[in-house]
């Protein structure tokens, strides 16, 4: 037997008004979650679907923790933390913004990568709402003359010129000074931004080694066995890696298979060596090597108890910078928050651009914004994996464990 | 008026009126609507235009393109560097773009349908270009290379540079896409267009008719490479800000296909009810994730309900509701 269904108008209209309730449906739920009581709406965008996600996951976690971390440090204020996921792309992460100005939120943090900040800058600059921006290297953001628009990340020509000249600190302390480095990277965006950033500044720096070579290769690279027979073949006495995490277990398993041992592998602002999935999967190899890039300071008092929050909360997950920013970029809201004792913008604002904030997370000075909006006082600190953990060895202020340079063999009793 | 009578040829008066009513309420919809709704609709213009420019190529001539972000990210670049370096606006930008866009995809064209390459072998070869283009663009300093191009954000509008709020980007995708709407009533309407359609029915069989392939293939992909180009220049002047990793990425090709396989290969308004459709669906789906708070949901449903649209409605969206609303055109 055959059942025809008769499609009359009325029908037809039926069908489409359960769609449209079936599509509109969460966005009550959206606006009620939006619109609940607090001290001060913040929207917190972040990539955290998408092909950035592992990332924006790792920053959402900072700011899962962030109202328990200013309960301990007795901090006035309690914020009302709204998710938006912009999903990596540009042009979600802008109507994400419209949506949450829209859902009351009066101030956004955000949003990890470069291309979707300026998307929501634009959203915050064209609606008069503070955007403080946690991760985002492009120094187009703070070149562009927003009024609305802070940010506490160092810069790309920053990252660079931070980490080259901490070598030269490493150097000293250890009193080995390698004459020549082979720089690898990955040429993806990120890479050869970094790659070319180097090469730029590294005149302007005074380093104590020439770079020899300079070798890329494809991110979604399988084998770097050339690559690093290459590197090898300049008997540089530094490797500078700009790596993503895959490529950086790739490189540093290819070392070990060839037996190249140079005096250091110091990754001069990238990711990669000091991520959580790198430890699991490289053991003992991954000790001994150093990046340097801003990191948390593990003498705050906030650090400790941010790390402690984060433990408990997400034990199987690595407190990372990630995390340090995202916290940090909702310590200034809050901060900015105290201070202006209101929630309107330009109130927020003014506060925002008065934020001095002694106590912090990341290592460097008080978070405070020039008058382009930049926070200047980021340092770069120098952190070694020691018994698989990335850990801060300079500056000395900030040294949770002593220097070791230059990095043992690959077989040495050090490596357990 | 002999174009517009043949423009509208057999088109039912409820269509026209439809079609009249949707104009003025999108004329209005700025002010009716809130910022949030004004860049949802702005998405769902911007998702109709590419796809009726996809359209063309694929739904009108049959040629199978994956790699359309090629010529979006090609306009883009263009019309942004030309105003970020010379200050040259983008409506003079804009010819340039549409040129390189356009010889672009002559080149892509006539090696493809040259030297017969069709199906899988066409959609390889778009990708491969669009891949090597990002790569070329990766490390092109003129075009800000890997680190991209930022164009200076004004807080004052400025038509003339195309500088200024969501109000006035919207009302240019609007005519964009209403242009891309009638021009490809146009196209089909014409001579040119009942060609492409017998190429893509049967090629050979057209061939030996006396229809001009080669030529018409070669028409249809500078056409539709000329339009893409056009949306990838108000995307560039929309955002800002161009990366070669995202301007010329597979996932934006794909984007661009989406609206017109959803809503309906080869109609007219099969691209403007897919990006309906897409964008509504997506943004529902965006609010329920952020609601459960489980990163990654909407693209499992997002992904669950294209599914379910092609398994049910494997030619689109708008052929079934056309024919539900008793829109479907009178045949002579």
């Amino acid at each position: 037997m055959t059942s025809h269904k008769t499609f009359t108008r009325r029908y037809l209209g039926q069908t489409a008004l359960a769609g449209a309730t079936l599509i509109g449906a969460p966005l009550p739920l959206r606006y009620a979650a939006a619109q609940t009581t607090g001290n001060l709406k913040v929207a917190l965008l972040l990539p955290t679907s998408g092909i950035q996600a592992q990332i924006g996951q790792a920053c959402r976690r900072g700011a899962d923790v962030a109202n328990d971390v200013f309960t301990d440090m007795k901090l006035p204020v309690k914020l009302e933390i709204v998710n938006y996921d912009t999903e990596s792309k540009p042009d979600v992460a802008r109507t994400q913004a419209e949506k949450a100005i829209d859902a009351g939120c009066q101030m956004l943090v955000g949003a990890f990568d470069s291309g979707q900040t300026i998307a929501i800058a634009q959203v915050a600059e064209q609606r008069g709402v503070p955007l403080v921006v946690n991760i985002a290297a492009a120094p187009q953001i703070t070149e562009q003359g927003y009024k609305f628009v802070v940010r506490n990340f160092p810069t790309a020509p920053m990252l660079i010129t931070g980490a080259l000249s901490l070598h030269k600190e490493i150097f000293k302390v250890s009193g080995k000074t390698p004459k020549t480095a082979v720089m690898m990277g990955v040429n993806d965006t990120f890479g050869t931004s970094m790659v070319n950033g180097i090469k730029a500044l590294f005149p302007k720096l005074d380093m104590p080694y020439e770079i020899v070579d300079t070798i890329t290769y494809d991110p979604a690279a399988k084998d770097l066995s050339v690559e690093v027979g290459r590197a090898k073949a300049t008997k540089a006495e530094l490797l500078i890696p700009v790596n993503r995490l895959n490529d950086a277990k790739l490189m540093i398993q290819e070392m070990v298979k060839q037996r190249w041992e140079p005096m250091g592998v110091m990754n001069p602002g990238a990711p990669g060596l000091y991520e959580q999935d790198f430890f699991k999967t490289m053991g003992k190899y991954s000790d001994f090597l150093i990046s340097n890039v801003p990191w948390l300071d593990p003498k705050s008092a906030m650090t400790q108890s941010l790390e402690k929050r984060h433990a408990a909360k997400f034990p199987n997950d690595q407190l990372d910078i990630n995390a340090g920013f995202t916290f940090e970029g909702l310590l200034v809201a809050a901060q900015a928050w105290i201070t202006a004792k209101s929630t309107k913008a330009d109130a927020l604002m003014d506060a925002l651009r008065k934020t001095k904030i002694d106590l912090h997370v990341i290592i460097g000075g008080p978070i405070q914004f020039d008058a382009k909006g930049q926070n200047v006082n980021i340092k770069a600190a120098a952190v070694e994996n020691l018994k698989r953990k990335p850990t801060v060895v300079m500056p000395a202020e900030s040294a949770a464990a002593p220097l070791v340079f230059p990095m043992p063999g690959w077989n040495d009793k050090r490596r357990t | 008026m002999s174009f517009i009578r043949r423009l509208v040829g057999n088109a039912p008066p409820r269509i026209l009126w439809s079609l009249a009513i949707l104009l003025a309420l999108l004329l209005v919809a700025p002010a009716l609507l809130g910022k949030y709704w004004l860049s949802v609709l702005i998405l769902i213009l911007y998702f109709a235009f590419v796809g009726q420019a996809w359209n063309i190529l694929m739904g009108f001539a049959g040629q199978l393109s994956l790699g359309h972000a090629l010529y979006a990210g090609l306009g883009g670049y263009i019309a942004a560097g030309l105003y970020f370096h010379y200050g040259i606006g983008p409506w003079a930008g804009v010819f340039a773009a549409v040129v390189v866009a356009g010889m672009a995809g002559a080149i892509v064209g006539y090696l493809g349908f040259r030297f017969s390459l069709a199906g899988v072998y066409f959609a390889l070869l778009t990708i491969a270009f669009s891949e090597f283009t990002r790569v070329a663009f990766d490390h092109w300093e003129w075009a800000g290379g890997s680190g991209g191009l930022f164009l200076k954000v004004e807080a004052v509008t400025d038509i003339i540079n195309l500088r200024g709020g969501p109000v006035l980007f919207y009302y240019v995708i609007l005519g964009l896409a209403a242009g891309a709407f009638i021009l490809c009533r146009a196209l089909l309407q014409s001579r040119l267009g009942q060609y492409w359609l017998a190429i893509r029915e049967d090629a050979e069989a057209a061939q030996a008719v006396g229809v001009p392939v080669l030529r018409c293939k070669m028409i249809a992909i500078v056409i539709s490479a000329a339009l893409t180009a056009l949306a990838g220049v108000w995307n560039a002047f929309y955002y800002n800000n161009l990366f070669p990793e995202t301007a010329f990425a597979m996932g934006r090709s794909i984007e661009i296909t989406l609206a017109p396989i959803i809503g309906g290969l080869g109609t007219l308004f099969g691209p403007i009810v897919g990006a309906v459709v897409l964008t509504g669906l997506g943004e529902a789906f965006t609010d329920l994730g952020d609601v459960l708070r489980i990163p990654g949901i909407k693209q499992i449903f997002y992904g669950l309900a294209l599914l379910v649209i092609v398994m049910y409605r494997p030619a689109g969206v708008w052929p079934w509701l056309a024919d539900k609303l008793g829109l479907k055109e009178r045949q002579p």
